[in-house]
């Protein structure tokens, strides 16, 4: 079963191939590049460097948010791209869930995903690592800093923060008192397709025609309309 | 040779499958103007969504039209540019992915290009070299094709493009998005010389274009009846507008072919669907001996179809692109 994973839902991209739940291999962009230009030819070249032909790919997985909108359509249109073309089936995996697969794994561990959703918001998950692997605490939405802070002080244990939102989070949190919080080492903390590829192994596959993106935000002139319509 | 090409530039999805760049097998079509039209234009973010949305069902719809199968594909050609760039990005992703999967060429095809080819399919005998004024909603130029990828721009509009032109007057006289239909059907009905309208000529160029002036002339008409309580003549304005949009473009392509010795004029995009442009054109094509290619109302508009097209003929050319394809909001012709 060989799968490619990929990761597109913020400034940094990467491809990764699993075989048999195994990863085989990582590449990782993140030179502040379009991903346009770098995620598929990452993929084409773990494939040629692995000794794999694209036409053995089993699977595709792929973030499908939340994130950057147009960073997740990189990763989408491509996934699509590729199982429409290889008639095989595609695994789309939540972000922030992506993200606590690819963090620490020490049993009891807390984590607290964030990504920089601007408008003074993060987009969240929280998980806590059970059996090995993260469970699932709250669902994925779009939550201001001081909401999440009356939440992580519900538990008594120390935070550990993953996600390109994860400073945000530490130096807005950091001095409050009754939380701990500890910002995951640099190459756990942000994002990758390894996450992607070990969140995707219990997962569902579907047609690429039923995978959709996940923003859990309207686009700005939805927002618009519908303030509008309110007043 | 089959190629499978894809445009998502703008409010339209499309995915065609085109034989030798002239042979239509399918070309299935998305139109998003439904989701536009409560915003009164298109919305690019709204755009881009749509597009990844429905990409899949229209590959899967061509294939299962034309009675493909994905073997029988020999290269895959895309709008690459110029577009909003968040719908651009859908359609190349996707068609390079396809490619990369397929084990075929990837093409990548300027979107004007392919309003240009859309004449190769309606019109079989048509061969470079020959004039083409491209008019749609986002772009307006005059282009001395000289081969099939080999193309000089005469000239642009400095500002609006025709249609954006047309899209701001329908706006501001309330009849809608997107405007060129209901200012067409309703200038049938207008006196043609109920408003003086201006006709801008700008500096060096005599073959640019500027209908920004024009817009704002219609504007101050609304605004004007609005404030003094003159009643507006709509279809007056309509007829009067389509006039003064279509002079500026006729004269000028007349005056191009001219120079240029041209005895073919091709006209493309979406405005091409305009009555009055197209009356004046053949009326002018008439009176100076030359042929007048008008591509079919459903060729005017962007689709898959010219994408393949012109694709076929990028591919002869030599044009390829590789797995690092990206899509660019503004390009070069």
């Amino acid at each position: 079963m060989l799968m490619l994973a990929l990761e597109s839902s913020a400034k940094a991209a990467s491809a990764a191939i699993f075989e048999d739940g195994a990863m085989l291999g990582l590449s990782v962009a993140n030179a502040g590049l379009t991903h346009s230009r770098t995620l598929l030819p990452m993929a084409e070249d773990l494939l040629k460097n692995l000794d794999k032909r694209i036409t053995d790919l089993d699977v595709v997985a792929v973030a499908q948010g939340p994130g950057s909108f147009t960073g997740l359509r990189i990763g989408l249109s491509e996934a699509k791209g590729l199982c429409w073309a290889l008639e095989i089936p595609v695994i789309g995996v939540s972000t922030l869930e992506a993200m606590a697969w690819g963090g620490p794994d020490m049993e009891g561990a807390m984590l607290c995903c964030a990504m920089d959703a601007r408008r003074s918001q993060v987009y969240n998950a929280l998980f806590t690592v059970k059996n090995g692997h993260p469970q699932r605490l709250t669902a994925d939405r779009a939550i201001s800093v001081d909401e999440l802070k009356d939440e992580l002080k519900a538990s008594e244990k120390p935070w550990i923060l993953l996600g390109d939102g994860a400073a945000l989070c530490y130096n807005i949190l950091n001095a409050e008192p009754g939380l701990t919080l500890h910002l995951a080492p640099e190459p756990l903390r942000i994002q990758s397709a390894r996450g992607v590829g070990l969140a995707a192994q219990d997962k569902e596959p579907v047609p690429p025609e039923a995978l959709l993106p996940v923003y859990l935000r309207l686009s700005q002139a939805e927002r618009e309309r519908q303030a509008r319509m309110k007043e | 040779m089959l190629i499978l090409s894809v445009e998502s530039s703008c409010d339209e999805t499309a995915v065609a499958l085109v034989e030798d760049g002239r042979r239509v097998l399918t070309d299935q079509i998305f139109s998003q103007v439904a989701l536009h039209k409560i915003y009164g234009g298109v919305v690019p973010e709204i755009a881009a969504r749509s597009h990844l949305e429905v990409i899949v069902q229209l590959a899967d719809r061509a294939l299962a039209e034309a009675r493909v199968s994905r073997r029988e594909i020999d290269a895959v050609a895309c709008t690459y540019a110029p577009g909003l760039i968040g719908a651009v990005l859908v359609g190349v992703n996707f068609a390079k992915s396809a490619a990369l999967a397929l084990g075929v060429p990837l093409i990548p095809v300027h979107h004007i290009r392919g309003h240009i080819a859309a004449n190769y399919i309606a019109y079989p005998e048509l061969e470079p070299p020959f004039l083409c004024l491209a008019i749609s909603g986002g772009n307006t130029m005059l282009v001395d094709v000289r081969g099939y990828t080999d193309m000089r721009v005469l000239g642009r509009t400095r500002d609006d493009a025709a249609g954006e032109c047309f899209d701001k007057s329908a706006r501001v006289m309330g009849l809608g998005y997107p405007g060129g239909k209901p200012i067409d059907d309703l200038s049938q009905t207008g006196d043609d010389h109920r408003y003086d309208l201006p006709r801008p000529y700008v500096g060096d160029n005599p073959f640019d274009m500027s209908f920004s002036g024009l817009k704002t002339s219609v504007v101050n008409i609304v605004h004007h009846c609005e404030q003094t309580g003159e009643e507006l003549d709509k279809p007056g304005l309509a007829a009067s507008l389509c006039r003064a949009v279509s002079e500026s473009l006729v004269g000028r392509t007349m005056e191009a072919a001219g120079m240029l010795g041209y005895r073919h004029i091709a006209v493309a995009g979406g405005v091409a669907a305009n009555s009055r442009i197209r009356r004046d054109f053949r009326a002018a094509c008439e009176r100076e001996g030359k042929t007048l290619y008008t591509p079919p109302m459903r060729l005017c508009g962007d689709n898959g179809a010219m994408i393949g097209a012109q694709g076929y003929y990028e591919y002869l050319a030599g044009t390829r692109a590789n797995s690092d394809l990206n899509a660019y909001a503004t390009m070069e012709l």
